[in-house]
């Protein structure tokens, strides 16, 4: 992160981020309210704007999700005040049941909304395909395909959004957010904040029935305001070339496209219709595009968005028009496309010899035989693997006594629960769905069964299946992993941290108050690093014959190291003495521990590099031989 | 210059750090430059990879396969790992260091006979790919130059050792400058001129190198 280009005054070219850019290109469009639930690939978006605070005159939430962090905008921008929110893809099914309503109400002032698909799933749970959000709602879109254009991309946004009153979307996907180039820096003018009057505004958001059916019309007449508008936009442009084919494409799919023109040697040979208005779309602009040609391939990720519409304007234009596209099986609708794949599906299309890649992809898969995977793991010290060991101990008793289990997981760092070596998990679909489904299996099944949830996701989007859980008197456990900050995007605060955004003091949330207040009976609070003790509290809670929560709570090691460094602790390192180990490995067959490998003599060795002196290890050894290493004064 | 460098590394190691030094190098000098960039999640000790793309003709953020002119590994089996991205007699600048990751380590002691792999059999692996192999000890050397947590600035300083990198040094020093916390400077500026020397003592023979001041 360079907070000192986005901070910039200067008029400068710099290497920006995607999510640098878009913050630099809200910033520099007097952006005056912010808010954020973090989401891969968007998290550095909430993280640069918190970082900034102190330097700009803006207010910022970490709002507890995407819905809110929508909502905490449409209130600033009914008032007339500029705004911005950003999420992933998943987090947009959240924030839609909003959403769908901005549509109708519209705003005063600019809100955008930067909404980061995943294909390829990099980071999330499905590959969906988020542009059909846009023609649903009836708020624009644009896609960019660079750090630059995102960032003139957010600006245009807030002059749109203002111009028709309609929230207005960014859409990007991971290999624009988490893509770097040079970016040319405008100029930062910013205005004071002030509070307006909401009186003087003469202002109203309602919609509902016979007002509804009245605003529903006026959203169509200004969709046809703006499909006007972006028939004119910067953003849509062609290259020319003397040919008949001709190529339609957005978003990182277009920078592709000109790398394997290069690769084809079709640099000149080829038409492209690049669009950055993707709904409404600019009719105008692909007729004219498609009008003289003979063959068009769209290049696209994910769903044949733009291919269908595409086929429906060629209908009436150029009916003998040859589409190739996903339908025409020259491109997949599954992962995310790089430079080889969009090679060889132009090829194909046109008939044209392509050396392939596959031939050097598998060569190399012939050399990488036997190296072993690296799936994501939970960090050296992380509290998470001290639970999960507790937790597997505790349910191998309960199994021995007959007792079986459903294990119900979630989205954080606990989803890697999944991934070889641990791989366990029944089930895992989204934030907070592990306790939801665990109401309905409770009645159908004859498993105990445990669900998981970390704090984040507890106050994100679990407490109404709690509250359900409660309500009705269904019986499960529920394992609250409370590390105080939101992990896995990368450490934010959130209600279990007494911080907000900017690092200013906020009030902490306390879990099991919300518990208490909402009748839970078996209520356990223990500490993650407490594996011995710990066993007994599981034990009890997979016994009770009821609804029976655990907290276990330890804060995120990296949060943790970051705390200890800034009051200046040091990081102490444990080993294995190699004169007490007998090697009985109930460290690395239980533990998994990344600072953890054999030496030579296949005895233990921690890495001081890596170990994070958690000590969860250490009480884990039948033989008291980890030991911490002596600290010189 | 047209020049991919494909980076890889384990999360921690401070790649995004060391990419964060080239572009802004690049920005300051003029140069265009495009990457990709995959962190993974936000743990430590997943695989991280970068794609890092200099010059006018690069459009894409992803190099093609077989197209990268350098590939820069700062763990040893995370070489392997993208080796089809390196184009054939292509650089390979790596870390000596192995880090094991936990599913392999667990397998060597769950099933018989199975061993970890090491730095001669990943070599030898390469060696069917290319011959230009730099090993680079860099925790040795980040050692060496004060500070463990440097290994990422020994790697810029065994770029800045290649003829092909056309990033100019001094640039690149300022660079990291920039970029590292004050107190940690000259520490790593130890580390980037240990790693240029390394890496010219590895590749002379073999690739046209920068002559060491």
């Amino acid at each position: 992160m360079v907070l000192k280009d986005v901070l910039s005054k200067e008029t400068k070219s710099a290497f920006m981020l995607g999510n640098e850019a878009i913050v630099r290109g809200a910033l520099e469009a007097d952006v005056k309210v912010v808010a954020f639930y973090p989401g891969a690939p968007t998290s550095e978006v909430l993280d640069i704007f918190s970082a900034a605070l102190g330097s700009f005159d803006y207010q910022m939430e970490i709002a507890t999700n995407e819905k809110v962090a929508l909502e905490v905008c449409a209130g600033a921008a009914f008032a007339g005040i500029r705004s911005l929110t950003a999420m992933k893809s998943v987090g947009t099914n959240v924030a839609s049941d909003t959403l769908f309503v901005l549509g109708y109400t519209g705003v005063k002032g600019g809100l955008v909304i930067v909404m980061a698909d995943d294909p390829h799933a990099h980071s999330s749970q499905s590959e969906q395909d988020g542009r059909f959000f846009a023609p649903n709602t009836y708020i624009p879109m644009l896609e960019p395909s660079s750090p630059q254009e995102a960032k003139d991309m957010v600006k245009k946004a807030f002059e749109v959004s203002e111009r028709h009153r309609v929230p207005v979307i960014i859409r990007t996907v991971t290999r624009i957010n988490h893509q770097s180039g040079i970016v040319q820096l405008d100029e930062m003018s910013r205005s004071e904040f002030k509070k307006v009057k909401w009186k003087e505004l003469n202002e109203e958001y309602t919609t509902l029935g016979s007002v509804a059916r009245q605003k529903k019309l006026r959203m169509l007449e200004r969709t046809a305001k703006i499909a006007e508008e972006f028939d004119r936009s910067e953003f849509n442009f062609t290259k020319q070339a003397d040919s008949d084919v001709g190529v339609i494409t957005s978003s990182v799919s277009y920078l592709h496209v000109l790398e394997s023109l290069k690769m084809l040697k079709l640099q000149n040979e080829v038409n492209i219709l690049k669009l950055g208005t993707t709904y409404p779309l600019p009719k105008k602009t692909i007729e004219n595009f498609i009008r003289n040609l003979k063959k068009v391939i769209v290049v696209e990720e994910l769903s044949p968005y733009l291919e269908k519409e595409l086929c429906a304007i060629a209908k009436d234009t150029n009916p003998d028009l040859k589409v190739f596209g996903k339908k025409s099986g020259n491109f997949s609708e599954a992962w995310e496309y790089n430079p080889d794949i969009v090679a060889k599906g132009i090829a194909s299309a046109l008939d044209l010899e392509y050396g392939g890649h596959e031939t050097i992809v598998e060569e190399a898969s012939r050399l990488k035989e036997g190296i072993p995977d690296r799936y994501p793991t939970f960090c050296a010290g992380c509290p998470h693997r001290g639970t999960f060991v507790a937790l597997n101990r505790a349910l191998k008793i309960q199994v021995a006594k007959g007792q079986e289990h459903y294990f119900s997981n979630d989205i954080g760092c606990y989803s890697m629960w999944i991934f070889p070596p641990i791989s366990r998990g029944d089930s895992s679909l989204c934030m907070g769905a592990s306790v939801g489904v665990a109401n309905g299996l409770s009645h159908v099944i004859e498993e105990r069964i445990v669900a998981v949830v970390g704090d984040s996701t507890f106050f994100h989007a679990s407490i109404p299946a709690l509250v359900n859980a409660v309500h009705n008197g269904n019986k499960f456990m529920l394992l609250v992993l409370d590390n105080s900050v939101t992990a896995m995007t990368g450490q934010q605060f959130n209600p279990s941290t007494e911080f907000i955004a900017g690092g200013r003091q906020g009030k902490k949330i306390s879990i099991e108050n919300i518990c208490r207040a909402i009748g839970v009976e078996f209520l356990e609070i223990v500490d993650s690093y407490d594996v011995k003790s710990n066993v007994e509290v599981f034990r009890k809670a997979l016994d009770y014959d009821g609804l029976s929560v655990v907290v276990s709570r330890r804060e995120c090691a990296l949060y943790g190291d970051r705390n200890k460094r800034r009051r200046g602790e040091k990081i102490v390192p444990f080993y294995v003495d190699k004169e007490v180990c007998k090697r009985p490995y109930v460290c690395l067959r239980t533990f998994y521990c990344p600072a953890y490998e054999l030496d030579e003599d296949r005895q233990p060795r921690i890495s001081p590099e890596l170990c994070d002196g958690c000590s969860v290890c250490v009480r884990l050894c039948p033989l008291q031989s980890v030991k911490r290493t002596e600290v010189k004064a | 210059m047209s020049l991919n460098i494909f980076i890889c590394g384990v999360g921690g190691q401070g790649l995004v750090l060391l990419t964060t030094v080239i572009g802004n190098a690049c920005a300051k000098s003029g140069i265009k430059v495009v990457t990709g960039e995959m962190y993974g999640l936000s743990q430590r000790s997943g695989a991280v990879s970068v794609h890092l793309r200099i010059g006018e003709d690069a459009f894409s953020p992803l190099i093609p396969y077989g197209k990268a002119d350098i590939l820069l590994s700062l763990e040893a089996i995370e070489t392997l790992r993208y080796i089809e991205y390196l184009k054939k007699d292509g650089v390979v600048l790596m870390n000596k260091r192995i880090m094991h990751p936990p599913i392999e380590t667990s397998k060597l002691i769950t099933e018989k006979g199975s061993k970890y792999i090491n730095l001669e059999d990943i070599v030898a692996k390469l060696k069917g790919w290319t011959q230009n192999i730099a090993v680079v000890d860099a925790l040795e050397l980040a050692k060496k130059s004060g500070n463990v947590r440097t290994e990422n600035s020994v790697f810029l300083g065994c770029l800045s050792a290649l003829e092909v990198f056309g990033v100019d040094e001094k640039s690149i020093r300022e660079s990291i400058s920039e970029a590292v916390p004050k107190r940690t400077i000259e520490q790593n500026l130890k580390a980037f001129s240990l790693g240029k020397q390394s890496a010219h003592d590895s590749l002379c023979t073999l690739v046209p190198c920068r002559p060491l001041l």
